[in-house]
């Protein structure tokens, strides 16, 4: 019997990004958070900060909003929203679908992150261009290696999100356990309020999680300061974390 | 090359304590269309899960086209088309689109109108898979099974919970399939589908197989007046009460 091995080829992950990207646009409420929320938080703080200058010619917003801001917009894309994609596929039986056909369901994972990195792109876009533009906010002093640590946060969420997707049982448990992790470590990282007002011991642990080490480095970024080594080994344990975890746990059916 | 196309020995499958497969033997011919009947629990899921290489048994042996499903599965999944029971597919996506991107996995699929023919959806294809009805949900899982020109397919329940009418038509979808010397393992348990379609028909019963042979054979193995009686004799009960 000759049957060629040929796998899926460059077409077939064109056709499964696009795919996967109409099923985010067309999940119209799954938009809203990752794309307005950041918004709206940026709108309430940026006037107030907008003027006090911190350090290098950077204001308050640019280096206390905006990193926070931008760690929103990659958290709830990877840890919300692309986890409740997975855990649907699962439950739904289409890894499994696609596990009897040339394309393997791991595809699917790889094009599912590849549409939420265009999504925080998109979302970042959004809130940097409303932040300049209406704000007069000013790019970080050391941008390539903001880019780079966006990058690194990007895949510390996702890890992050890989974990919610490999325990969650079910597509609606996803988005609970998305959302809790979300907001635990969001409210320790900074999200509703300097992490100089939680008791020291929550702080430490805040800043050491994902999200408040991506609020940290950002901000130094922005300002132009020393990146401490503590918050880039946060986020890389993290990736290995995330990594080793969902390998171990993630079950694709 | 012999002129098998599905040849199983042996299988075997248990779930913790539970046997849901006990040394089943299948040899289907090329071009063949063999049906495998049994009530819920008969194993009958769990047979063809196994030779789709869903599965792997606990003891015995799965060729495909000369394939072992575990170690050729890259070169299976190439000519296997499967319809997997309860399986959906992106809820968001459209007829054509769910169709386009199975057709973007096989190096030589049929063309997706030929596909939207075959299942009669050609009039539904912008419609969104959320918005099919069962029935038509159900026959964009076979399209999806036919687009990539398989040499064997697997179709697990291929018409419960259609009405007669779509019913019919699937059968008339499975009959090209035969005109094209395609290789179908129909996973059914109703008497009607399988005495139309099948060439002859494996019977299954708490994961043994029972019988397998002509339609018209079990019925006069069994002194049975149709399909339906046969399958009495042969299990001690109606497939409809255990399912």
């Amino acid at each position: 019997m000759t049957v060629d091995t040929r796998r899926p080829g460059l077409g077939s992950w064109l056709t499964l990004v696009r795919c996967e990207a109409k099923m985010v646009v067309r999940d119209t409420a799954g938009l809203v958070v990752p794309i307005g929320l950041p918004l709206l938080i940026l709108v309430m703080n940026a006037s107030a900060a907008g003027d006090e200058v911190v350090v290098n010619g950077r204001t308050v917003l640019d280096v206390y909003v905006l990193p926070l801001v931008l760690t929103i917009v990659i958290a709830t894309i990877g840890v919300v929203n692309m986890p409740s994609f997975l855990a649907y596929y699962r439950r739904a039986g289409i890894l499994r679908r696609l596990s009897v056909t040339p394309a393997s369901p791991a595809m699917v994972l790889i094009a599912q992150a590849v549409v939420s990195a265009l999504q925080t792109i998109i979302g970042i876009g959004v809130a940097l261009a409303v932040a300049v533009l209406v704000f007069d906010a000013n790019l970080p002093v050391r941008l390539v290696t903001a880019l780079g640590l966006l990058l690194l946060a990007t895949a510390a969420m996702y890890a992050v999100g890989m974990i919610v997707a490999a325990v969650a049982p079910t597509p609606n448990s996803a988005v609970a356990i998305g959302l809790v992790a979300f907001f635990g470590i969001g409210a320790l990282g900074g999200l509703f309020g300097s992490r100089e007002t939680l008791p020291e011991a929550l702080a430490t642990a805040g800043e050491w999680l994902p999200f408040g080490a991506t609020v940290e480095v950002l901000s130094d970024a922005w300002a132009g300061t020393p990146i401490e080594p503590l918050h880039l080994m946060s986020l890389s344990v993290t990736v290995l974390v995330g990594g080793a975890v969902s390998a171990a746990f993630f079950r694709w059916d | 090359m012999t002129d098998t196309a599905v040849d199983a020995a042996n299988l075997r499958k248990r779930y913790g304590g539970t046997v849901a497969v006990d040394d089943v033997s299948l040899r289907v011919r090329t071009g063949e269309i063999l049906g495998i009947l049994g009530g819920n629990g008969a194993g009958k899921t769990t047979t063809v899960e196994m030779i789709a290489g869903l599965r792997t048994p606990d003891s015995g042996r799965v060729r495909v086209l000369g394939l072992d499903p575990g170690r050729d599965r890259a070169r299976l999944r190439q000519v296997l088309g499967v319809q997997l029971q309860e399986a959906q597919l992106h809820h968001a996506l459209t007829v054509s689109e769910l169709i386009g991107l199975f057709h973007s996995f096989y190096p030589h699929p049929r063309p997706v109108e030929e596909v939207l023919e075959l299942v009669e959806l050609t009039d539904r294809r912008t419609t969104r898979f959320e918005k099919l009805s069962g029935g038509q949900q159900q026959r964009l899982s076979i399209a999806v099974a036919l687009v990539g020109r398989p040499r064997v397919v697997i179709l697990d329940e291929l018409t419960t919970g259609l009405d007669p009418r779509t019913r019919r038509r699937m059968w008339a979808a499975v009959e090209r399939l035969r005109d094209e010397r395609v290789t179908v393992l129909l996973v059914s348990h109703a008497m009607e589908e399988v005495e139309r379609l099948c060439d002859r028909v494996a019977l299954l019963d708490a994961g043994r197989l029972v019988a397998l042979d002509t339609p018209a054979g079990l019925v006069a193995r069994t002194g049975a007046a149709n399909l339906d009686d046969a399958f009495v004799t042969l299990t001690g009960s109606r497939p409809e009460e255990t399912s």
